[in-house]
């Protein structure tokens, strides 16, 4: 018989009289609880089941040692020990759906290590990353393909055309991606295999990151109807938003052209234009109003566009161009936009597109008929003409009178100059059929559009195979006063 | 209703273990002093979760931390006043899992926590196989 203590957790001191500590006697661990239990039977209850053994919930330590792990109920008690009464402490929220689902993935889908991982893809082997566009925007594997989860299914085929290569899945902590993989072995793909740990242990491996640009939330808003069409998308959309396009003129071709280019999110928008906004103007150049009449139209072109959208750069370059101002103003263009309502300035555009290879998006109207098309002979894939080689000399003033003599149909440069953005928006993503090697020609009264094939003069002084650029010319003398 | 004392140091130790430890579930002990109408903690120390198959949605605090923490907290005149366990992307309230295996007389306190930090951090009480929310004091 030995005399030990037992200490009492706080639960169960309401059924011990608030006792802590109660000193018993007894030779085993049960005897000694058969003796608390004798002044106290409640307390017993909750220790023992009624068969007499230790609860599964409560353990008993003999000094620092579990009885479970000695004998039980039947380890000896020398004399002064101290029993403690354990109660298990445990709990957690409801079994989620998703926790039976992850046991059942993580059975089926081969997980790897984001060593391994890379690995794989410096072999080749295309690395998918489905999260969302703004983890993705902390950093992603360089070379991954950010297809995100909502699309997935939708956009997989594009980034890995075969279903017998192995594809790497990765989102952040290795959860969704098996989810993600599962959807891709139901479309078909034989070998997906989900990266364990996810982008925060491949980062924390000290595996390569890059930190790609993406759209943020308000840019995926504005541009939403772009982004969903997969000819233009994200990357497109960046790609417009980098991309720098000088209007030529904000009269009636550049000001429908420079409203759109806007709204189509240009990043940066050059302005050439020396005039002030005339009355006159204002039944066609939809840039300007009329509280604007007598302010700089690069100011008003400004204003409107601005307005339209803040996030677009707009350069205004009040001047009027000449051969000595010329390059400097197209230079960090990538495309130029020709509204220009004179020969002089149309020959000085061409000549300084052609010494600096950009394209030329040209445009012009005449009363009620209008005329498009793209100059670039810098182009290897269609090699197509320059102004010149169209044109090799202005027409004599009397066969081309300006608006101002002739007069123009105020919708039509709208239409032009949007035929003008609508190419130049296709040079910029670089998709379809660019207007090079042909005009397209609209007669408004017919309703007509008709086609010209424009090819190019190999001997075209300006762009011609092997010419050097034979330098500016005197525009005004060449053309004698002549108007587009 | 019973009240709870939490200092904020308190509360923002253990905030800093369950942010820590998500997605998996974390466990500790609240030490201090059971008084009548009100528990009031003075220490609080974090265990290891003894669930190895969910530790995402389930904890087992370790016996043997809890044995070591009484010792402790006995020969300071302080004692073992209740539990803590954080609720990964689950609200602050016990559980089926937790009323089962819960005790009278401690406070159980839990933290309601996300990817992006904690969402609530309540406390309750069993009394008579039910469980109540304790007030909370600082």
């Amino acid at each position: 018989m030995s005399r030990v203590i037992v200490r009492i957790p706080m639960p169960l001191r309401s059924l011990t009289a608030g006792a802590e500590e109660l000193a018993v006697e007894g030779a085993t661990v049960g005897k000694a609880l058969a003796c608390l239990g004798a002044t106290y039977p409640g307390v017993l209850a909750r220790i023992l089941t009624p068969e007499g053994q230790i609860r599964s919930f409560v353990n008993i330590y003999l000094g620092q040692e579990n009885v479970h792990a000695i004998e039980g109920l039947d380890t000896a008690l020398p004399e002064g020990s101290v029993l403690s009464i354990i109660p298990a402490v445990a709990g957690g929220s409801e079994p989620k759906a998703k926790e039976r689902r992850l046991m059942d993935l993580r059975g089926r889908i081969d997980q790897i290590t984001p060593a391994e991982a890379f690995a794989l893809q410096q072999r080749g082997v295309a690395l998918i990353d489905v999260r969302e566009q703004d983890e993705i925007a902390q950093g992603s594997p360089p070379g991954a393909h950010r297809l995100g989860r909502g699309f997935l299914e939708l956009r997989i085929e594009e980034a890995a055309p075969d279903l017998e290569h192995p594809l790497l899945v990765m989102c952040n902590g290795g959860v969704r991606s098996l989810f993600a993989a599962e959807d891709l072995i139901r479309l078909g793909y034989r070998d997906v295999r989900s990266v364990s740990g996810g982008f925060t242990r491949w980062r924390n491996e000290g595996l390569p990151v890059e930190a790609p640009r993406s759209l943020d939330h308000d840019a995926r808003e504005r541009y939403s109807r772009h982004i969903m069409m997969p000819e233009v998308g994200e990357a497109g959309q960046l790609k417009l938003l980098s991309s720098k396009v000088l209007l030529i003129g904000a009269g009636g071709l550049g000001s429908p052209a420079a409203l759109y280019l806007a709204a189509a999110g240009i990043g940066t928008l050059g302005i050439v234009d020396h005039d002030v906004v005339d009355r006159s103007n204002l039944q066609r150049q939809i840039l300007h109003t009329d509280a604007r009449v007598g302010t700089l139209k690069v100011d008003s072109a400004r204003a409107a566009l601005t307005a339209l959208n803040p996030a677009v750069t707009v350069q205004p370059q009040a001047r009027r161009l000449d051969r000595h101002n010329v390059e400097e103003t197209l230079n960090g263009y990538d495309v130029v936009v020709d509204g220009s309502d004179n020969f002089a300035t149309r020959y000085l555009i061409n000549d300084a597109c052609v010494k600096l290879g950009l394209p030329n998006v040209h445009g012009a109207v005449f009363r009620f008929e209008g005329q498009v098309s793209v100059f670039w002979p810098a182009d290897a894939r269609f090699q197509g003409p320059c102004y010149r080689c169209v044109y090799p000399e202005p027409p004599p003033p009397e066969l081309a009178p300006s608006c101002a003599e002739a007069g123009v149909l105020g919708v039509l440069p709208g239409v032009v100059g949007l035929l003008q953005a609508v190419e130049t928006v296709k040079l910029l993503l670089g998709i379809g059929m660019p207007l090079i090697g042909r005009m397209l020609y609209y007669e408004a009264l017919a309703a007509r559009f008709s086609e010209l094939k424009l090819s190019r003069d190999r001997n075209c002084r300006y762009c011609g195979e092997g010419t050097a650029f034979p330098g500016y010319a005197d525009y005004e003398e060449l053309c004698h006063g002549a108007s587009a | 209703m019973a009240i709870i004392k939490l200092p904020e140091s308190m509360r923002n130790r253990i905030a800093a273990a369950v942010t820590a430890g998500y997605p998996h579930e974390t466990c500790g002990l609240l030490i201090g002093r059971q008084g009548v109408r009100a528990v009031e903690v003075l220490d609080s120390l974090q265990a290891a979760n003894l669930n190895q198959e969910r530790p995402g949605d389930r904890y087992e605090l370790d016996p043997k931390a809890m044995l070591a923490a009484d010792r402790d907290a006995r020969s300071r005149g302080l004692e073992i006043v209740g539990v803590w366990h954080s609720h990964p992307d689950h609200p602050a309230e016990p559980s089926e899992t937790d009323r089962e295996a819960a005790w009278e007389g401690w406070s159980y306190l839990i933290v309601s926590v996300a990817r992006d930090g904690i969402n609530a951090i309540r406390s309750w009480r069993l009394d008579g196989g039910q469980f109540y929310e304790e007030d909370m004091a600082l």
